[in-house]
């Protein structure tokens, strides 16, 4: 599944001896900061400009967010444990675990879901004010990485199957996914903290 | 990625088993810290202590929860410092900025009575 | 990736057949691969070596630059004369939109994408980029995003005569081009302002971005981890060194506008209220936005244009580029502080004193690196043997007249004098002297240098000198007197002025300059023509070169190196050539396995080409047509179909053996 000009690293010849895959993802992971910098950045600076004109504290549950905190925490780490394995070769142990990230990233989705169908039916919607335009939208995109995320490792799962997957060749492949796993998970520690808890304070 | 990995020689899959045995038991702290982590942000924010306190130690638990996963789960730690300095920069950027924009728009450059809709 | 994996006869089979009898492969999902084919048409849409691409890059590039160039032209033909109505204001505000973002994202950025392309593998001594598939992505996914924001100009023609009228959100707009200038304002994007066309900016420029940023990522990877033995970060070609400063920038600077564009397609779709005034949202927040990318993207179109100056003004002094080690680190400075200096375009929006001043003093110091790689540059010609070849002349034409600009540039930066030129022709006058003067002078000087190389072909006779002196003489008569216009207080996008306001000379010099350069813009084209039809052969090395590209054949096979060089000094090939015997490059020997060459693949191509219903579903919704959703969800349902194709067809690859083709 490597897909690299392999001449190289074929012959050898591979001058800091990272991985081409790895080192794109984090590339990816480094711009996507700006992406979600910027996001974060345009909530925050209309909560600060408005601080009067929404009070979230009446809308947000704490329990429900800390439980989908919780979620995706250990789905990283049964994530980290499904790299583990592919290092390790075992690949019954990293299906096991695969299955586990889905079934957390499904929970924390829905979870999502429903946070996003309560607030809209208690009243607040993208065009409410700025708090529901910045809020969605921040929190929506987060939940897009999410799903795509469930959707490779869906992804994975099934093609680990096929019997193409070999323990060591396909290791990088899931290290790649688990990194952008984890990413999620940290945007989503920043989020729960900046969104959720200050407004509790 | 290299020819070694076609053939991986038996001591070279021996030591990796025994180093994915110790993160093993990383995981399982780093992963047990975490929810008591949050746990204890959950109710911190409930505590009648001076806002500010509460505010900065929020931050820090946060800084250590962002930091430890990237660390430990996300193998930075043990992987080449090329990947530190690639995230690191966007990392740097994104917070250059995001400081920079919070400064620059606020209260006192807005005309707030000119928005009357608040 | 393990050999076995790769669907190739085994070296002895291959061994017994050249590499044009190799026989299609199948992929892991079953299917034929496309290489090899014998059309060359499905050739050149699935192909994966970088240096067609940088071909189609540049061929696509130079078509878009004259479509921008048509644009300036209409634009300064109706400035002419005062009270002209040549054109109404209404297509007067689309075509100086789409002449900016035309030459900005479809002109100079692929045209700077076509040389990283074709010169940065040559250059580390690599056999194709680190991604060859995401390289193919990245040109066709610009092909897409450029179709889909030049796509208003057909709806356009098609409501002036009649057949097409805007419902839905846009109801009642007749504006199906882009019209709210390069950097679209706030609120004048917003549905109450302009139509459909607005929608076309936004989607194309994200399909762009998804284009800048897998290619940048690419890039990266490529430089950092694809080099030859002995290409020390410090021995790399200094064209090289900037393009991998560009690739972080704009994998930094790009996410602000996407996320912007983002929001402003919420905006006019879902009505939040990002930049809605009546419902609180700050249009400064857009300034800001656009600005955190908009001023890194300046550096992004600049500094490749440094890189290749650093390489011709070397190659025909005969020295070595006076100050390596400080010109790259400059190199790394302005991309740096590039990103903390965004608010110098928005001075007159009221920031405060201190960031005012603060911004005001970054931009200045921003002259410093640009003026140290400028005193560098003389000094490579200081002492030097200089030859008057046409790269070297435009070379030279770059470093005065990017100068000019640049002093321009440093009177914006002083806050209370930018206050007086916001908005007026003097900016005008002062980003063409950078973009015009600097950086498509330099542009054309790579043309020039390389072509021998692209093609094998040597440019004849003496029609440079007379692109040069045209281009040089028309971007001075058009761009100078603008200087004075906007002292004289002409604003920018103005459709038309009256008699009595002083500016008609002025008009009519800078319009008469507009066609000079026109004209040796096409003498120019005509040139590369005359090249490529009848130009004698070039040689691997037709202008006594340093960098490692001209090592090899002109133009270069398939696999760049026949066995992989191995660098010992920096500018290696003119320390091979002149230098001691203990530094020649030298090459591993073939393990007898040959060279792996990367598969071509469809799937690039199907994920790219879905960005095109995506794109055009998405902004036709908002002007009414029927099943547009149904066309999107197509589209991504296309690029999703792709993208899992594309990862399960793996990637393949055969073998070459050069050397027996020789014999």
């Amino acid at each position: 599944m490597s897909e690299n000009a392999t001449a190289h690293q074929d012959d050898g010849h591979a001058s800091l001896i990272i991985d081409n895959k790895k080192l794109l993802m984090w590339l990816f992971l480094g711009s996507d900061c700006m992406f979600f910098g910027t996001l974060i950045s345009t909530h925050l600076i209309y909560r600060k400009l408005y601080p009067e004109s929404f009070d979230p504290t009446t809308l947000f549950s704490l329990e429900l967010t800390s439980f989908s905190t919780f979620i995706l925490l250990m789905s990283s780490f049964l994530m980290a444990l499904a790299v583990s394995a592919m290092h390790k070769g075992e690949l019954k142990s990293f299906r096991r675990n695969v299955l586990g990230v889905i079934f957390f990233g499904l929970i924390f989705l829905g979870c999502q879901v429903y946070e996003f169908a309560h607030f809209v039916h208690a009243g607040l919607t993208l065009s409410t004010n700025t708090f529901g335009s910045t809020f969605y939208m921040m929190t929506g995109t987060h939940g897009v990485h999410v799903a795509i995320g469930v959707f490779w490792l869906i992804c994975m799962y099934f093609y680990s199957h096929t019997g193409k997957m070999d323990a060591h060749e396909s290791a990088v492949d899931v290290e790649i996914a688990g990194l952008y796993w984890h990413f999620v998970d940290i945007v989503w520690i920043v989020i729960f903290t900046a969104v959720y808890l200050i407004e509790f304070i | 990625m290299s020819e070694a990995d076609y053939h991986p020689l038996p001591i070279a899959a021996e030591s990796n088993k025994n180093s994915e045995t110790e993160k093993y038991h990383t995981f399982v702290n780093l992963a047990l810290g975490l929810a008591a982590i949050t746990g204890v942000e959950l109710v911190l924010v409930y505590l009648p202590f001076n806002e500010i306190f509460i505010f900065s130690v929020l931050l820090s638990l946060s800084l250590f929860k962002f930091v430890a996963v990237i660390a430990w789960f996300m193998h930075l730690l043990y992987d080449k410092l090329l990947l530190t300095l690639a995230f690191g920069t966007g990392m740097a950027i994104a917070t250059g900025t995001f400081i920079a924009l919070g400064s620059l728009i606020s209260r006192s450059n807005v005309d707030m009575d000119a928005i009357t809709s608040f | 990736m393990s050999q076995t994996q790769i669907e190739t006869p085994s070296p002895t089979t291959t061994q017994a057949q050249p590499a044009h009898v190799l026989k299609p492969e199948r992929s892991r999902l079953g299917l034929m691969r496309p290489d090899h084919s014998k059309s060359v048409f499905i050739d050149w849409l699935t192909t994966v070596d970088h240096k067609k691409i940088g071909i189609m890059y540049g061929a696509i590039a130079l078509f878009f630059l004259f479509i921008g160039g048509l644009e300036a032209l209409i634009i300064r033909t109706q400035l002419i004369i005062p009270e002209n109505d040549l054109i109404t204001a209404q297509r007067y505000n689309q075509l100086f939109t789409m002449h900016g973002t035309t030459m900005i994202f479809l002109a100079v950025m692929p045209l700077n994408s076509a040389f990283f392309n074709y010169l940065i593998p040559l250059q580390i001594g690599a056999r194709d980029v680190a991604f060859p598939r995401i390289n193919s992505l990245s040109l066709w996914t610009f092909v897409a995003g450029a179709l889909v924001i030049n796509f208003g100009w057909l709806l356009q023609a098609l409501e002036m005569m009649g057949l097409f009228a805007a419902s839905g959100p846009t109801a009642g707009m007749t504006d199906m081009v882009p019209a709210g200038g390069w950097f679209g304002y706030a609120p004048l994007t917003s549905k109450d302002y302009t139509g459909v066309g607005t929608d076309f900016w936004v989607m194309g420029l994200q399909i762009l971005g998804v284009a800048s940023l897998s290619s940048s990522m690419n890039f990266i990877v490529t430089i950092l981890n694809m080099r030859a033995p002995g290409m020390k970060m410090m021995r790399m070609p200094v064209f090289t060194w900037m393009s991998l400063v560009v690739a972080f920038l704009i994998i930094f600077a790009f996410p602000a506008i996407t996320i912007a564009l983002g929001q402003l397609m919420f905006d006019r779709v879902f009505d939040t209220n990002f930049f809605n005034v009546a419902g609180g949202g700050q249009p400064i927040l857009w300034q800001h936005l656009f600005w955190i990318f908009g001023h890194p993207e300046v550096y992004i179109l600049v500094l490749p244009a440094m890189g290749i100056i650093s390489e011709v003004l070397p190659a025909f002094s005969k020295k070595p580029l006076f100050g390596y080690s400080i010109v790259v680190f400059s190199g790394a400075v302005i991309g740096f502080l590039g990103f903390a200096v965004w608010s110098h375009h928005m001075f007159t929006t009221g920031l405060g004193k201190v960031a005012t001043a603060a911004f005001s003093l970054l931009t200045m110091a921003i002259a410093v690196p640009t003026g140290v790689k400028i005193f560098n540059w003389v000094g490579t010609l200081w002492g030097g043997r200089v030859r008057f070849t046409a790269p070297m002349i435009f070379s030279l034409g770059f470093v005065w007249m990017f100068m000019m600009g640049g002093f321009s540039g440093i009177m914006h930066a002083a806050a209370p004098a930018d206050a007086q030129q916001q908005d007026s022709y003097f900016v005008i006058a002062h980003f063409h002297y950078v973009i015009m003067g600097g950086i498509f002078l330099a542009l054309v000087s790579g043309i020039y240098y390389w072509v021998p190389k692209v093609f094998g072909k040597m440019w004849k006779g003496t029609l440079s000198n007379w692109v040069a002196v045209l281009i040089v003489v028309g971007l001075n008569v058009t761009f100078f007197p603008m200087h004075f216009l906007g002292l004289l207080g002409m604003p920018r996008r103005t459709h038309t002025y009256l008699e009595g306001f002083g500016w008609a000379s002025y008009n009519m010099v800078c319009t008469i300059g507009s066609y000079i350069l026109a004209l040796g813009i096409l003498l120019l084209l005509v040139d590369l023509i005359r090249c490529l039809r009848s130009g004698e052969p070039a040689g691997d090395d037709p202008w006594d070169a340093r960098t490692l590209e001209w090592a090899t054949t002109s133009p270069p096979q398939v696999y760049n190196f026949a066995q992989t060089p191995v660098i010992p000094a920096r500018d290696a090939l003119w320390v091979h050539k002149h230098g001691p015997e203990n530094k020649k490059i030298t090459y591993e020997a073939d393990h007898g396995h040959g060279i792996h060459m990367p598969s071509n693949s469809w799937m690039p191509l199907i994920a790219s080409v879905g960005f095109v219903p995506l794109g055009l579903g998405m902004t036709l919704m908002q002007a009414g047509v029927p099943y547009m959703g149904y066309v999107a969800i197509f589209g991504l349902i296309m690029i999703t179909i792709g993208l899992i194709l594309w990862a399960i067809e793996g990637p393949g690859g055969y073998h070459l053996h050069p050397e027996q083709e020789n014999t």
